[in-house]
């Protein structure tokens, strides 16, 4: 077919190329912990209801992705990391990002809103705008303590779940909330130990980059001990049971562990094994002495996964708890 | 003024991304639809529950 105006070049993005604007691997965390917060809240919300409101959840989260990739475009080019990303690989034209971003956050918190209620709705839009807006143009290229306050928009999911389910925000949500967030810290600082080359090549002033390895495997040691004691806390408030305080207690002590063994290390004293290599390391692939802070970022996760489902569990299942 | 015939890799594409954006519209519309449906359902029966405990219900006017 021909075209009647001078044509500039045509896109040649896949539907799959805006799928992965969506960021699905943190998507599937968001949907694991606001199922969490919607099935612990209780509540009445039939399972057609509940299953609209989870994929709003998930599309708004994706949203907000999508729009931090649009405007992190020349950042993400720069990092080893995130530079195979569709619009910092120039597969997917930047206005065209923001434009998905900003019709599926719309759509999202409207959705959720209607079907639900505009509590929900409108938790999920101020999480979409503290991490687009927020995070990604005020606080990440200012200050070494963004992944602190920017964590909280990764820990909403779970509170607009319990508030879809219920109408209500009540402290246990917050709970919740106070969990991930404090689990951020050390998660993506062990993450930033082994690939502070590529913040400090984007000029992100990441705490390794910004204070040194040394004080970051310090402050990761001390998030950890704050962090440890408050995952526990809702098996001794009753909004976990046996089971939750038995997968709090020996994974705690597991991080613990790691995060000791890690302020011990040496890990991030030495430029990263992508910089040493000159090209993209597997995510998992670094230097012997980088291992420590490799480890505590994979039990990390396996962590806040095992907590979540541990609530999860003890909530379908009715097991006993303390009250 | 100049045109130029699209390459196939490039109808390819489009051709791609206009289903995807089809699939995603039929699926909202379905969602809209059913969230519509479960509302109007909630209110029914909020109405029936009402009219059983004897409250005085009308319609908005």
């Amino acid at each position: 077919m021909t075209e009647t105006a001078p044509q500039p070049a045509i896109s040649m993005a896949q539907p799959d190329d805006f799928f992965q604007l969506l960021k699905p691997r943190v998507m599937s965390l968001v949907i694991f912990t606001a199922v969490t917060g919607l099935v612990v809240a209780g509540g009445d919300l039939d399972w057609l209801s509940s299953a609209i409101a989870i994929l709003c959840i998930a599309v708004g989260a994706g949203a907000a992705g999508a729009l931090n990739m649009a405007l992190e475009a020349e950042t993400d080019a720069l990092m080893r990391r995130t530079r195979g990303r569709p619009v910092a690989a120039g597969r997917v034209n930047k206005n065209d990002a923001m434009t998905f971003g900003v019709i599926l956050s719309v759509f999202s918190v409207m959705l959720l809103g209607m079907t639900t209620n505009w509590l929900a709705g409108g938790l999920l839009l101020m999480t979409i705008l503290y991490y687009a807006v927020f995070y990604t143009l005020l606080l990440k290229r200012r200050t070494p303590q963004n992944i602190v306050i920017g964590g909280a928009a990764g820990a909403f999911p779970p509170v607009i779940g319990w508030a879809a389910a219920t109408g209500q925000a009540p402290w246990q949500a917050w709970l919740l909330f106070l969990i991930i967030f404090l689990w951020t810290p050390p998660h993506s600082w062990a993450l930033a130990l082994y690939s502070a080359g590529d913040y400090a090549r984007a000029g992100i002033p990441m705490m390794p980059v910004a204070r040194g390895a040394k004080s970051t495997r310090l402050q990761i040691l001390i998030y950890s001990l704050v962090f440890v004691p408050v995952a526990a806390a809702p098996g001794l408030v009753g909004l976990g049971g046996y089971l939750y305080l038995a997968v709090s207690a020996i994974g705690g002590l597991g991080f613990l562990f790691l995060a000791f063994r890690l302020w011990r290390s040496r890990a991030g004293d030495q430029p990263d094994k992508a910089e040493a290599v000159g090209r993209e390391a597997a995510l998992y692939d670094v230097r012997v002495e980088a291992k420590p802070a490799r480890n505590l970022f994979a039990f990390s996760i396996l962590y806040l996964m095992a907590l979540f489902a541990a609530l999860l569990v003890e909530s379908i299942t009715a097991l006993p708890g303390l009250s | 003024m100049t045109m130029r015939r699209l390459t196939p890799e490039e109808l390819s594409a489009r051709s791609r991304r206009n289903l995807a954006i089809a699939g995603a519209m039929v699926v909202f519309i379905v969602l809209v639809f059913s969230v519509t449906v479960l509302n109007l359902k909630r209110n029914i029966d909020a109405r029936k529950e009402a009219i059983a405990a004897g409250q005085p219900v009308e319609y908005a006017r």
